[in-house]
């Protein structure tokens, strides 16, 4: 049935099993991606998905439920549902269904003109990539990935206390990984980016930094494994923000499972060290007007100078330490319930660029990717070891490839280290980092 | 769930593009996941997943289009935007459905959906205590549940049209030690392809209080010596290393366009003598089981490395066209919001003649990595990855003091030549596999093997 007449009932039958508050949030996603092997288009995509989840209050507890049909049986179990789960939440403090924000950012985050580049052009945009990737050296064998995705969101929120929100977002993502050989060794170089102005992207350059990454790979060579000076160019800092990203949110901080708690107003990084939520980010992929309780957002300093200014917060996190919310609610999708999470959240760069770092740094090692992330870091004590791949550096130039290593330390330790902050702000989706200098890491190289 | 003379309208539409091989895929899964902090339940939700894929064939090339409109005319225009992706004129007619029965080897007793949900809160607060009152110094424990009933339905037009219901549960269990410095973890995950009777069978006393012990264990240990060591790896999940040193790399997927380090080499000796490597797919009420893969195929025993050789890939069909070789029950997709492609079921190391005494005895100084954290492969160099969660020293033949923050790199071809000795006591442990068909339940598993030198990173420095 229609998305209309679904929420209709739905607050209908709700209200009938004594839901008192009732929210239907609904995403509406049209995608169009296809990838190129060989100068041929070899897959193609395209999807067209609604889901609809519903959160509905009952003798104080909060009761959730999604589906993604939308048909009679679906308002009986979304309903039915949301109340035995509610039923079973044995949680003090509760979530409310919120009323609306005085004022809301009038920002906007979709790309009419991303809109009107044609699937064609989309195409003859891969094509000409693939040409320049084997045009650039003739060690290059092959692609491992050449795609380009669109995607277009619809997001609305509408409750039973007269809030109705609606935000329109599109990006465009792509992702090229080639391959190079040279006689036994093989390696592979990627160029990766999601953004609303598909003109940024251009063919000559995307190839020319993927086929350079891969080829500057070859030639490894091992090193003593020994304390370094490591410089984390701008994307693998940016991983590495992300992955350790929960220790500011405020439910973490509350469930005890960040050293950030009880430190507000500390300094709790280096100096220089300047990052920011912010929710208004032209090219942001988590930019929006309005969080997912329907809170108006706002871009704030989470750590100036140095110090730890304030953690994010979602209304239950902010009731629970008597502060406002910062806008922070989050949900995966509508089929996540309300957690925390940054919007678009970056270190602010400075002065130097890259190869200034590496000449301050001297001798050291340069990363530039971390893989693993997933499994070789604790977020609750913040230690790390984790798979890196990289350079050595000697009397402050790029020397050699090295072959892979472990990247060992302490998330908190490395926020206290950081001696010099670049100006080369890149983003890995929502988070950004310019490349950091950081004076001391333990580095085993194989 | 789609009437058969839609899906054989929809399959003509997405063929009308000069497609050679047309698909539906339709699921209708219902999921449950409820969290348990604190002895409390903190959060319960359900969820109705709905939607529909549809791929079509020319040569090499695919092109899929997925909706949440189950509609007649919603799934012609997915079918029609699917065949855009295809330029020709029409040649293959679909062939008429012809209904497969399937018999499973994954019977279910007991159906999530009509279990009460408060008894499956009550196996959470049982594994709480248990995981509770392990140790004082356990500060906090956190429990998820997970149930979902998928019921899917494959149509393709050479005929094929099969229905089945895959239930899966899973209890995760988290433990938080303290010392007041310093907080350490552990973790316990069983899952199996199984319906509420998993959970009542469930030796919850082992798994709780081996998430709390891991907990305690690791406030104790010293921060893990970096270098290269041979490295004991345990049983169970243990067998993560072997999914990420060669199993992502024998996937079609990285094989088909030649990019995978193991292409090519059917017939060649790729690994240690005492190295066989298995993925079994129907292993009754496994994790990673499956009665049918997400193509409709059967799911099956593959012999992917026998004493050492290479014996053969994961294939699906797709990738099979460009290998020509035929699918080997491999292709798997997370939802209808993915294409299928070839992934792992459940994938270990066979058993061999060693004795995990004989092995520990055998090592005179090294790394005995007892459980493993998760890992990640680069399937076109073979380099991976992976964490331990609880490690030790082994000297002069015996077990010493735990380790904590160790991590494992390596490269997989080289990794295989260098398994020395493999253990007697197979068992299976429950992971989620991510790649490009999504993240999916998978079994890793192994007996206790031995590598003669891998690369180990950890704060502590060179010793």
């Amino acid at each position: 049935m229609r998305i209309e007449d679904f929420q209709e009932r739905v607050f209908q039958l709700g209200k009938q099993l004594g839901f008192t508050d009732m929210e239907i949030y609904t995403e509406k996603v049209e995608s169009l991606g296809c990838k190129l092997y060989k100068g041929e288009i070899d897959s193609y995509q395209t999807s067209e998905t609604l889901g609809v989840s519903f959160r509905g209050k009952m003798d104080g507890k909060m009761g959730y439920a999604y589906t993604e049909n939308t048909d009679e049986d679906s308002v009986q179990y979304l309903v039915k549902e949301a109340k035995v789960n509610s039923l079973l939440i044995e949680e003090d403090v509760q979530e409310e269904i919120f009323k609306g924000s005085e004022q809301y950012g009038d920002h906007t985050f979709y790309s009419e003109e991303l809109n009107d580049v044609s699937i064609e052009e989309k195409i003859e945009f891969l094509k000409e990539i693939e040409k320049e990737v084997y045009a650039f050296d003739e060690r290059v064998t092959g692609t491992n990935t050449l795609s380009l995705s669109s995607s277009e969101k619809e997001k609305r929120l509408v409750n039973s206390n007269g809030l109705e929100l609606k935000d329109r977002t599109n990006h465009i993502g792509l992702s090229v990984s080639v391959i190079v050989k040279q006689g036994k060794e093989v390696k592979n170089g990627v160029f990766s980016r999601v953004t609303r102005n598909y003109h940024s992207l251009a063919a000559k350059n995307v190839a020319e930094h993927a086929v350079k990454e891969a080829l500057s790979k070859l030639n490894a060579e091992s090193a003593d494994s020994k304390n370094y000076s490591v410089i984390l160019r701008n994307k693998a800092a940016a991983a590495l923000l992300q992955t350790f990203s929960p220790i500011f949110s405020a439910e973490q901080i509350q469930k005890g499972q960040s050293l950030l708690k009880g430190r507000l107003g500390q300094k709790v990084a280096a100096e220089h060290v300047h990052i920011v939520d912010d929710p208004f980010y032209g090219d942001g992929v988590r930019s929006g007007n309005f969080d997912s309780e329907g809170y108006a957002t706002r871009k704030k300093d989470v750590i100036k100078d140095g110090n730890l200014l304030t953690f994010l917060h979602n209304s239950i996190t902010a009731k629970k330490d008597n502060v406002e919310s910062t806008g922070n609610a989050y949900k995966a999708s509508y089929k996540g319930t309300i957690t925390v999470a940054p919007s678009n959240f970056y270190i602010i760069p400075a002065e130097k660029d890259l190869p200034d770092l590496v000449a301050q740094v001297g001798d050291g090692i340069l990363v530039t990717s971390f893989s693993g992330l997933h499994s070789g870091t604790n977020t609750v004590s913040g230690d790390f070891s984790i798979a890196a791949g990289g350079f050595l550096i000697e009397n402050g130039e790029i020397k050699t490839a090295l072959k892979q290593m472990t990247v060992a330390g302490n998330f908190f330790d490395l926020l206290q280290q950081i001696e010099e902050v670049g100006s080369d702000l890149e983003f890995s989706l929502a988070f950004g980092s310019p490349s950091l200098l950081i004076k001391e890491l333990a580095v085993t190289i194989e | 769930m789609l009437a058969k003379s839609v899906i054989e309208d929809v399959l003509t539409a997405a063929l009308q593009t000069g497609g050679d091989f047309a698909e539906v895929f339709a699921e209708d899964r219902f999921a449950n996941t409820l969290l348990l902090r604190e002895n409390k339940v903190e959060g319960s939700l359900s969820g109705r997943d709905f939607g529909i894929g549809i791929r079509v064939f020319k040569g090499f090339q695919s092109a899929y289009a997925y909706t949440t409109d189950g509609s007649k005319e919603g799934l012609l225009k997915a079918a029609y935007q699917a065949a855009a992706g295809i330029k020709g004129e029409r040649n293959v007619t679909a062939s008429p459905l012809v209904q497969e029965k399937i018999v499973s080897a994954h019977s279910i007793a007991a159906f999530p959906r009509e279990v009460e949900k408060q008894r499956k809160a009550d196996v959470m607060r049982k594994a709480y205590e248990i995981a509770k009152n392990y140790h004082s110094s356990i500060q906090q424990v956190g429990i998820r549940y997970l149930d979902e009933e998928q019921h899917v339905l494959i149509a393709n037009s050479e005929g094929k049209f099969v229905e089945d219901k895959r239930v899966r549960s899973r209890l995760s269990i988290q433990s938080i030690a303290s010392d007041g410095n310093q907080m350490q973890s552990g973790y316990y995950g069983p899952g199996a392809h199984q319906g509420f009777e998993f959970m009542e069978s469930l030796d919850l006393n082992h798994y709780a209080s081996e998430a709390s012990r891991i907990a305690v264990t690791m406030l104790g240990a010293d921060p893990c010596p970096s270098g290269k060591f041979p490295v004991i790896i345990d049983n169970e999940f243990g067998g993560v290393i072997f999914h990420e040193a060669c199993g992502h790399g024998l996937e079609a997927t990285s094989v088909a366009k030649g990019n995978s380090v193991f292409a090519d080499q059917i017939g060649e000796k790729v690994a240690s003598d005492v190295v066989t490597y298995i993925d079994d797919g129907t292993l009754a009420n496994e994790w990673g089981s499956l009665a049918i893969d997400d193509e409709g195929e059967a799911a099956r025993k593959n012999v992917l490395i026998e004493n050492g050789i290479l014996k053969g890939y994961l294939i699906d069909k797709l990738n099979g066209r460009r290998m020509g070789m035929p699918s080997t029950g491999s292709g798997r997709r997370q939802s209808y919001r993915f294409a299928p492609t070839s992934r792992m079921t459940n994938t270990y190391i066979a058993n061999g003649k060693s004795t995990p005494a004989e092995i520990i005895a055998n090592t005179e100084h090294g790394i005995y990595a007892k459980y493993m954290g998760g890992g990640q492969v680069n399937t076109t160099t073979g380099d991976y990855n992976f964490a331990v969660m609880e490690a030790y020293a082994v000297k002069d033949g015996k077990i010493g003091k735990p380790l904590r923050g160790a991590t494992l790199i390596g490269n997989g071809p080289e990794t295989l030549k260098l398994v020395d000795m493999v253990g007697n006591n197979l068992a299976h442990g429950a992971g989620m596999c991510g790649s490009l068909s999504g993240s999916l339940p998978v079994n890793v598993g192994q007996p206790m093997i031995r590598v003669s030198e891998m690369t180990v990173g950890g704060r502590k420095g060179e010793e």
